[in-house]
């Protein structure tokens, strides 16, 4: 019972998988897991061919990667329009950042939207994986996998037009609401300044369900069936064999799903695009909403790097403490 | 579950990262220090205001390009079709961009290596002020384009200082947009509306008599901002068409952070207050508004041209049109802009043919094509035919009415490029009591003024 043993797919052996959809790019430890040669020098004679085989893809990295973040970090330190030449402002898009009480309210609803994104997702996709396990029922398993991971499948950007249709004064959740006697509530739930920025979160749990769902699932199956057995022999119930058995056998797995899923919050662009635009008022503007918005509609390519760039610094800055969290014993 | 966990990493390999990551830094770091962006990308001055210009086509074979929004193909198209019908000798090739793509890919277009030879330009001031566009000075003079309706000349000049409506001639729009009431002439009836109110009392009078009958009295969809074309007309009113277009034309020292604003804007949370937009305007956007009044909720939709077709094939007799009322003793005034607002950029190389395109684009041929389309035309002259009695020939007269009023008012969502966003997101929190009128005024002219970098 390896997690090494090619079971996991594509997931086996990183720290980080690539992420799935278009978020910013995550930086892999790829030498996390290499083995380092103990005598170096003779080693590195041969070392020209290892980047021979790595030329391929590091060139396609520096070139779509890393030098569009050099400029990015160049841009960030001009007033330019994208056109003209810009002008040197040293650290004003920064300052600006930091005290426009806008873009400050838009990076807070960003770190609001983890609720939704990530702590409600982990947390039922980890209910719903220690149920499955214990019913212990292949078909049943098969079905809520394929079931749950649907919404991952679909494009988000889809998916918050079809929720935006159901959220609007007639659609399906008023109808819902309507229905089980709760017609008091029922309003336009995305045109509402309180609750159109968790209406908006709840797609995105929606749709990162599926995807924990299906990781902590796999995760599971990966645990060794001798230690469940070992539990219900001593008589512990099912929250016991939970907390003792399922969440330290699922650690580094949920690792995986908080960092992806915390990304996708903080850099969460598509949905609150494609339902709210940011709206009403600035009620659910997100740091991705508003990068796009300065960069490509008001042509102020040096802010929105810099915003882009503090963004950036932040997910890093809370990725990086919960990669470490979740990589050690 | 032993290997479940990576191992924690050596410090050797921590210390080898510092110093990559060190090194990468001082890398952008002088990345950083090198030429500012953009440099190099300007075309000379001499380019952009040709002197030697002839309004002769020639049997010479000229390729042209003509660079659009996607929404507007089927007028560019017909409109190509009509000139190049007259002048075989040119082939004009239609590029089109979805229309937001566009107008925020126009100004990279034009400065491109390869750029066409006619553009829709929106952001004109900026484009025009970065010496992308040919001044058409020359050509006004060859082809007589002086003659035309002063304020549509506005619209197509840009002074030295990116200040619209005076200066020289940059582009020739082939028609213009134009905004008002769509009403539903069955439920017009009910509250007794025999004929287009003609002052905003009488209107305000039907308002609360379909609010009193159960009828919305406005469809807005107003998640897209719609409430502001209700907002804007009461503008229009408070500080006339002069200083709107003032205004958005970026004149100094100009303002809508006004007292008379603040009433306008005052009655339109008023409105919201007393019901006269759907309860839930903030959860509607602009299409479910639009099949929300074809459906008959709404006594009035505030909205353009644009809806004309539409409504007309859902609603057919059942939709009538009329300009927004004016004050008192005042003509008529109503938000109407170019429907693609044409500019030659300085890169093209075949100029004459191109503001020959332009100058075509004003005669009768185009002005039918323009109409058909569902837009009013450039220029002056006949009204186009259309069928009696139908929306669109209502909205044809409307526009005649306007342009004889010369009450033609740009959008003030389009002041700046990013002034739709404060507008739309600022009358949203307006229409659910988060902010005053007072404080929505401020908030646009602090993002008016910070954009122009005033």
């Amino acid at each position: 019972m390896s997690s090494l043993d090619g079971s996991t797919g594509p997931l086996q052996g990183l720290t980080l998988p690539a992420p799935p959809r278009e978020e910013q790019p995550v930086r892999v430890d790829r030498d996390a897991q290499a083995p380092r040669p103990r005598r170096r020098r003779k080693k590195r004679r041969k070392n020209w061919i290892g980047w021979l085989f790595a030329a391929p893809a590091a060139i396609m990295y520096a070139v779509f990667v890393l030098r569009p973040l050099a400029t990015s970090i160049q841009y960030s330190f001009y007033d330019w329009d994208g056109i003209t030449v810009g002008t040197f402002v040293g650290l004003d898009n920064y300052v600006r950042v930091f005290t426009d009480p806008q873009l400050l309210s838009s990076i807070g609803h960003a770190f609001f939207l983890i609720i939704f994104f990530t702590v409600i997702p982990v947390s039922i996709a980890l209910l719903v994986a220690g149920l499955i396990r214990e019913l212990r029922s292949k078909g049943l398993g098969k079905l809520a996998q394929t079931l749950l991971f649907i919404p991952y499948v679909i494009p988000a950007a889809a998916a918050a037009i079809a929720w935006s249709w159901m959220y609007a004064t007639t659609g399906a959740v008023n109808q819902f609401l309507t229905v089980i006697g709760l017609e008091a509530v029922t309003r336009a739930w995305l045109g509402d300044a309180g609750w159109a920025l968790p209406a908006v979160g709840l797609i995105g749990t929606w749709i990162n369900l599926g995807f924990c769902t299906i990781l902590l699932m796999s995760g599971i199956g990966k645990i060794d069936a001798s230690l469940y057995e070992a539990a219900k022999l001593d008589g512990a119930g099912f929250f016991q064999t939970f907390r003792a058995i399922t969440l330290p056998g699922l650690r580094q797995e949920i690792g995986v799903c908080v960092t992806i899923t915390i990304i996708a919050a903080l850099a969460s662009f598509d949905i609150v695009f494609m339902s709210t635009q940011g709206g009403p008022g600035y009620s659910t503007m997100v740091p991705g909403v508003q990068v796009y918005q300065l960069g490509f509609t008001e042509s102020r390519i040096g802010l929105a790097s810099a915003l882009a760039l503090v963004l950036s610094a932040l997910v890093l800055a809370v990725i990086l403490p919960l990669q470490k969290f979740f990589r050690e014993k | 579950m032993t290997e479940h966990l990576v191992t924690p990493h050596s410090a050797g390999t921590v210390g080898t990262k510092l110093r990559v990551l060190g090194l990468g830094a001082c890398a952008l770091f002088a990345l950083a220090a090198c030429a500012p962006p953009g440099s190099g990308s300007q075309p000379a001055a001499s380019e952009t205001a040709p002197t030697e210009v002839s309004t002769e086509l020639g049997d010479e074979p000229v390729e042209l390009t003509l660079y659009d929004g996607a929404g507007l193909k089927a007028k560019d198209e017909a409109l190509i079709e009509a000139f190049t019908q007259k002048h075989p000798n040119v082939t004009i090739t239609g590029r089109y961009d979805p229309d937001d793509v566009q107008a925020q890919n126009a100004p990279r277009v034009l400065a491109s290596d390869d750029p066409p030879d006619i553009a829709r330009v929106i952001a004109l001031s900026d484009v025009a002020g970065d010496g992308l566009l040919t001044n058409l000075d020359a050509y006004a003079d060859a082809y007589g384009w002086d003659e035309l309706p002063e304020g549509q000349l506005a619209q197509y000049r840009v002074d030295e200082n990116g200040v619209r409506g005076e200066g020289p001639q940059y582009t020739m729009a082939d028609g213009f947009t134009v905004t008002g009431f769509y009403y539903n002439k069955e439920l017009a009836e009910k509250v007794g509306m025999t004929e287009p109110p003609q002052t905003v009392e009488e209107l305000e009078g039907l308002l609360a008599e379909a609010k009193d009958a159960g009828i919305v009295p406005i469809m807005a969809g107003n998640q897209t901002g719609q409430v502001m074309t209700t907002t804007q007309m009461l503008l229009n009113n408070a500080l006339g068409a002069g200083s709107i277009n003032e205004w958005v034309f970026h004149a100094p020292e100009a303002t809508v952070d006004t007292p008379g604003a603040a009433e306008a804007v005052a009655t339109v949370q008023d409105w919201a207050e007393a019901g006269y937009f759907p309860a839930d305007t903030n959860g509607t956007d602009a299409t479910g508004a639009l099949g929300r009044f074809a459906q008959g909720e709404a006594l009035l939709y505030a909205s353009g041209n644009w809806d004309a077709a539409a409504l007309d094939e859902q609603m057919g007799d059942d939709v009538g049109f009329f300009l927004p009322p004016a004050p008192e003793g005042n003509e008529p005034a109503t938000m109407s802009d170019p429907a693609s607002n044409f500019a030659i950029p300085a890169g093209s190389d075949a100029k004459d043919a191109a503001a020959a395109f332009l100058d075509f684009l004003r005669s009768e041929e185009a002005r039918q094509v323009v109409a058909d389309a569902g837009f009013a035309p450039s220029g002056e002259g006949e009204v186009p035919t259309t069928e009696e009695g139908s929306v669109k020939a209502q909205i044809q007269e409307a526009f005649a009415r306007l342009v004889e009023a010369d009450g033609q008012v740009q959008f003030v969502q389009n002041a700046t490029n990013g002034l739709t966003t404060t507008w739309n997101s600022e009358v949203q929190r307006l229409v659910d009591g988060s902010t005053t009128p007072e404080d929505l005024l401020g908030a646009v002219q602090t993002k008016y003024e910070d954009e122009l970098g005033r």
